[in-house]
Order: structure tokens, then C-alpha cells, then sequence
């Protein structure tokens, strides 16, 4: 028999070992060990669930009461983002006004009766201002100011006349009152800046100021509240300041021919009907260009973006955030030749909001690596073209029209994180991503419409608020 | 009489431990792949495959009876075997390829000699044979089985069973003498 070799051959190749398919144990472990845990752990599961369930019935009925605080927290940060870079040297007197008198305690009833007049009444002039941090500082400072803190009770349906509850009261009066006036203060849009420079008596950085600024608001929103959640303590929000460009470059579209700015080419119906007038320029520059080639040249200028975002980490990895963008498209048309030819200038303003979901890959020391998707939706708040006709390197008309179509603009992105920590609770981060906006066929011609797909790239502060 | 390490977790195998069944699984199923994916081609379905045959091994762990060192094994092999013949049959076109008919007889008379070939290599010789071919050969050769268990197995004529296994040797000589050439010629 010649088949020894096969003989041979089965020998050697019988503890042969060939790669086991990925995810084979997987699999099998699924399909024979996944029921029998099930079995072992009955009524397990099930408590864990309900837990959850309560939970979150009860995170949700508080985040609806909260979130109306929330988003005028969100408000307030903008607004004070805005006064920070108004009022500081204002700041500055305020602060040697009112840290004057702090000292000098015998004007104490005075000014705390001006106090409340001008808290109730809500003067914006400089003086009474100046009159309020006193008020204020010695409300601080002396504790006993039972009347003022009587007063404030009064204002407060859920305080009113409870003598059995007076000492309570006076203990939590004081922080209601407080925030009272944090409140008052900030729809005053007076430096209530300095007032919390001086609790804490140290020099702060704005972004400090900013940080406290936010938590007062969160004791205010708890004091209103009564009963908010102790848990709520331990979470974290982030705020974060980005800018950048939504794209890394230009896009340039051109073709043959004249085009508006829309991005279609002129047929020549068009040019017949609007050439009818002699002195039309489109019809000189029509003239002008007669023996040439021409081109249309459409130019996306680099998107600007601006946001303002507030972050909440779910955990240590998880966070979910949301703000508020401006982005600005520019784009430019030249259709003609050289000398003779129509410019079109549109801008587009967009507002969006973003919602973004973070997960924290990498966490070392200072540094934070993170990935991050989300989606953004943005509305055209405003929308303009300026036509100009251009003769021989002279403007012959130019007009301006605004944008009728704007539709919403829907877009999805994800992105790598970098962030360093500068110091405690702040940090810079960059993010360069990948985004795309999903086509509009009436929106305006810009950059998302020529370039749905791009790369981009945010950097921007986050200031952690816990 | 102590008991090998085979026995002991067969017994362990028995209780349907989880840790055993991973052990098992850790041991064998590297040679389980290679037995399987000679028989099937396709990545995805050497998955599914083995997956099936360790299911199967689970539910008929009862029926294994210990024979000495290599039984385990050599059941397992068995029940994987008979999970791919299964999958073959399964997706039809196994018989179809099993009557070609087209291929010339190559005369072979000299034994190869594979010694040199790595073991990877006459694996993938193995595999590039033609399905009907492929199961044949592996059914004849590896699993030792007659051509009158063969054509039983796959519902074919016992003499076709013969000259396809006939022509599957022949097409592995071939392989191998060209597989031979080719390193030769890299060494020129």
C-alpha cells in the first residue's frame, strides 16, 4: 500500500492547532452559562432595578423643579461673562467703598433700612448701590439683625409666621437673606463680585469669581427649594468657555460660466431678462466679458464658532453637557473674469445647541483624555448677501439682501479631548473631531452644504462647579 | 487506580462547572479549530461550527465514557467532525461539488515528502482543495474512515467516494511538489 505518507501525514499534523475564532468562549459561555446565572440570582436583579426606578423618579421630578434654576444659571454665566469685562474697574471702588464701612458698625441701622428699600425697589443708581454692599456687609458680619432677617422671612411665603420654628429661622435666615440678595443683586447687574471677593476675603481670578458666582445661585435655587436632595451636593458640573473652527479649511467651489452665490449656474432666461435694461451692470459686465472665458468662483471662508457650554459628569467616567454656540459662515462669489465681474458677499449667522456626551478614556494627574459625540442643532439667526457688479475694477451697483430660507441645520460630531488642568477647577482643552451636517436643500449655499464632512478643531476653558 | 487529569475533569465537566468548561475549552479548542476548519472553509462558519460542537459536547457530556489517555480527545474531535459534515451538508452545495467529474486523473506514484513543509502550509494545501474533495480526504485520512463509512456519511456511491479521494491525493501531491518548487526557486 503506497499511502503510507497519508499515515505519515494525519501523525504529524495531530496536535495541529489552527487560531480559535474571536469571541468563541463568548459565544458559548452565552449560550450555556448566561441562563443559569439568571437562576441563581432570582429577585436579586429585580430590587436593583426597582432602586434605580425610584431614583430616577425622584432625580426627575427635582430636575424639573431645578431646571428652570439651571437654565437661569446658565443665563446668569453668560450675562456675567459679559458684565465681568464691563463693570471690573467699577469693581474696584465698589470694593474700597464698601470695605470701608464695614468697620464702622453705629450706621448700622440706617443703612440696612436703606437696604431694603433699595432691594425692594430695585434702584439702579450708583449711590444707593454703594449704600446696598454696606447693608450687605454688615448683614455678614452681624447676625442679630433679627428685623432685616424678620423681613425677608416675610417675603417668603413658607417662612411666615412660624415663632415656634424662630430659631430655626435665624439660623437659615441669614443664608436666605443672602441669596435674596445675591438675587437682587444680579438682576441689578451690580458687582455682586466684590461682595463674594470680600466673604472670602482673598484676591480672586475672575474665573474664580465666576465659579462662586454659579454655586451661590445653587444655594439660592436649594434655599427656594427647601428639601433638594442632599446627593446633589457630590455632583459636579462644568462650565466651559470654547471657541474654534468648525472646519480646518476654506472650500472653494468653482465652475464654468456665471453663478450665483447660491451655487447655480445663471441660465440664460436669467441673463435675457435682466439684461433688458441697457444700463444694467450685469448686462456691462456680460458686455465686457463677451470674448472671454469665465468662471465662477465660490469661496467657504473658514467658519467661526463661539460657545459657551455647561457640563455634568454622571459618574467618573460619563459626563453630559449642553450650551449654547454662535457660528459665523462667510462665504464669497466671483463670477466674471478678472475685471469684469459680480461679487457676492453672504454671511450666516447660526445659534445652536449643542448636546454633547463625554467619556473620560485616560486620567492622569493634570491631563484628561476624553472622547466625546453628540449632535448640534442650529437655526440661522440672521442671513445676508451683498451683490456688488464690478466693470472694469469699478463698482458699478451693489445691493444688499437678506436670507428668506433658513432652515435648521442638523449636525453630528465626535471628537478626541485633550484637557490640562491650570489650577484647581480650571483647565484649557482642545479638541480636534470629525463632524457632519446633514444636507438642506433650501438652505443657503456655505461651507456645511459644500463640505458636509469636515475635521475641525475647539479649544476653550472648563471651570469645574461642584 | 488514581485517576488522570483527564478523569478529573470529565468529573468536574460533568457537574457543568463553568471554571471546568472554560478548561476545557483553554486545552482543546485550538486543535477542535484546526480539525474544523479543515473540513469548513469559511472563518464565520468555523465559529458557528465550534460553537455548535461545544454545545453539543455540554448536553452529551453523560454519554462520554473514559477509555484511557486521549479519549476525551479523540471524542471531541468526533463530535466536531460530525458538526461539520453537518454544516456541509447543510448549505447544499456539497453534493453538487462532490460530483465533479471534470478534474483529469493525475498519475501519482512517488510519496511525497512534506517533511520540510511547515505544518501551517499543508494546511492551507489542505483547505485549497475542492469542498467534496476536501471532505473525503479529510474523512479517509484523518478520521480513518473506510469509503464504505464515507459514502454512508454522505449519502454517496462507495467507488465515488474512492476516486474522489483518489483525485484529492492526487491534487496534494501536485500541491506539494509545486509548493516545493516555488521555495526552491526563492533560494536561486
Amino acid at each position: 500500500m503506497n499511502n503510507e505518507w497519508l499515515n505519515n501525514l494525519r501523525s504529524r499534523m495531530d496536535d495541529h492547532e489552527e487560531d480559535v475564532p474571536e469571541g468563541l468562549w463568548d459565544g458559548i459561555k452565552d449560550e450555556l452559562f448566561a441562563g443559569e446565572e439568571n437562576n441563581s440570582i432570582p429577585g436579586f436583579i429585580p430590587e436593583i432595578h426597582e432602586g434605580g426606578a425610584d431614583k430616577k423618579e425622584k432625580g426627575a421630578s427635582g430636575g424639573q423643579k431645578s431646571l428652570f434654576y439651571r437654565l437661569g444659571g446658565i443665563a446668569a454665566a453668560i450675562a456675567l461673562l459679559f458684565l465681568l469685562t464691563k463693570i471690573l474697574p467699577q469693581n474696584d471702588t465698589g470694593r474700597t467703598l464698601s470695605q470701608k464701612p464695614a468697620d464702622v458698625k453705629t450706621e448700622d441701622e440706617k443703612n440696612s433700612l436703606k437696604s431694603i428699600e433699595n432691594e425692594q425697589g430695585s434702584s439702579k443708581e450708583v449711590k444707593p448701590k454703594t449704600e446696598a454692599f454696606l447693608a450687605d456687609n454688615i448683614l455678614n458680619i452681624d447676625s442679630s439683625e433679627k428685623i432685616t432677617a424678620q423681613r425677608y422671612a416675610e417675603s417668603r411665603a413658607e417662612n411666615q409666621a412660624e415663632n415656634h420654628q424662630k430659631i430655626q429661622d435665624i439660623f437659615k435666615l441669614p443664608t436666605a437673606s443672602e441669596s435674596f440678595q445675591q438675587e437682587s443683586r444680579i438682576a441689578q447687574k451690580v458687582p455682586s463680585v466684590d461682595d463674594t471677593v470680600k466673604e472670602s476675603a482673598k484676591e480672586q481670578t475672575s474665573d474664580e469669581v465666576l465659579f462662586k458666582e454659579e454655586k451661590l445661585k445653587e444655594i439660592y435655587a436649594e434655599n427656594t427649594k427647601r428639601n433638594t436632595p442632599k446627593s446633589r451636593d457630590k455632583k459636579s458640573w462644568m462650565l466651559s468657555m470654547l471657541t474654534g473652527n468648525v472646519a480646518s479649511n476654506s472650500a472653494e467651489q468653482q465652475f464654468p460660466g456665471y453663478a450665483s452665490i447660491t451655487g447655480k449656474a445663471m441660465n440664460v432666461e436669467q441673463v435675457f431678462t435682466t439684461s433688458e435694461h441697457h444700463d444694467d451692470p450685469l448686462t456691462a459686465i456680460l458686455l465686457a466679458n463677451q470674448s472671454q472665458p469665465v468662471e465662477a468662483r465660490i469661496r467657504h471662508k473658514v467658519p467661526v464658532t463661539f460657545g459657551l457650554s455647561l457640563y455634568y459628569n454622571l459618574g467618573k467616567k460619563w459626563g453630559i453637557g449642553t450650551g449654547l454656540n454662535y457660528t459665523k459662515l462667510a462665504s464669497e462669489l466671483h463670477s466674471g473674469t478678472e475685471n469684469n465681474y459680480i461679487k457676492g458677499d453672504q454671511t450666516v449667522h447660526y445659534i445652536g445647541i449643542p448636546v454633547q456626551v463625554n467619556y473620560n478614556v485616560i486620567q492622569k494627574g493634570r491631563f484628561t483624555g476624553y472622547i466625546t459625540g453628540g449632535a448640534l442643532l442650529e437655526k440661522p439667526v440672521s442671513g445676508s448677501v451683498t451683490t456688488t457688479y464690478v466693470v472694469n475694477d469699478e463698482i458699478k451697483e451693489s445691493s444688499k439682501e437678506r436670507l428668506d430660507h433658513k432652515p435648521l441645520q442638523f449636525s453630528v460630531n465626535t471628537a478626541v479631548g485633550f484637557q490640562l488642568k491650570v489650577i484647581d477647577k480650571v483647565g484649557i482643552y482642545a479638541e480636534p473631531g470629525i463632524g457632519y451636517h446633514f444636507k438642506e436643500e433650501n438652505a443657503p449655499n456655505t461651507i456645511y452644504k459644500e463640505k458636509p464632512f469636515h475635521f475641525n478643531m475647539k479649544f476653550g476653558i472648563r471651570v469645574l462647579l461642584d | 487506580m488514581e485517576e488522570s487529569k483527564e478523569q478529573i475533569l470529565v468529573k468536574h465537566l460533568l457537574k457543568k462547572e463553568e471554571a471546568a468548561w472554560k478548561e476545557l475549552f483553554g486545552a482543546y479548542s485550538g486543535n477542535l479549530a484546526y480539525v474544523c476548519s479543515r473540513y469548513v472553509a469559511e472563518k464565520e462558519d468555523v465559529h458557528d461550527v465550534l460553537q455548535n460542537s461545544f454545545i453539543k459536547m455540554f448536553r452529551s457530556i453523560e454519554s462520554f465514557e473514559y477509555r484511557g489517555s486521549g479519549s476525551l480527545k479523540a471524542w471531541m474531535t468526533r463530535i466536531t467532525v460530525n458538526e461539520s459534515l453537518k454544516h456541509i451538508k447543510q448549505k447544499g452545495d456539497f453534493k453538487s461539488a462532490v460530483e465533479v467529474d471534470d478534474l483529469p486523473d493525475i498519475p501519482n506514484e512517488e510519496e511525497p515528502d512534506f517533511e520540510e513543509i511547515p505544518r501551517d502550509n499543508i494546511m492551507m494545501m489542505i483547505r485549497s482543495l475542492p469542498e467534496g474533495y476536501r471532505t473525503v480526504f479529510n474523512l479517509y485520512v484523518f478520521e480513518k474512515k473506510s469509503h464504505k463509512e464515507i459514502a454512508g456519511l454522505l449519502g454517496i456511491a462507495e467507488n465515488s467516494s474512492a476516486s474522489q479521494f483518489h483525485r484529492a491525493k492526487g491534487l496534494l501531491v501536485q500541491k506539494i511538489k509545486e509548493f516545493k518548487m516555488s521555495k526552491k526557486a526563492q533560494y536561486e
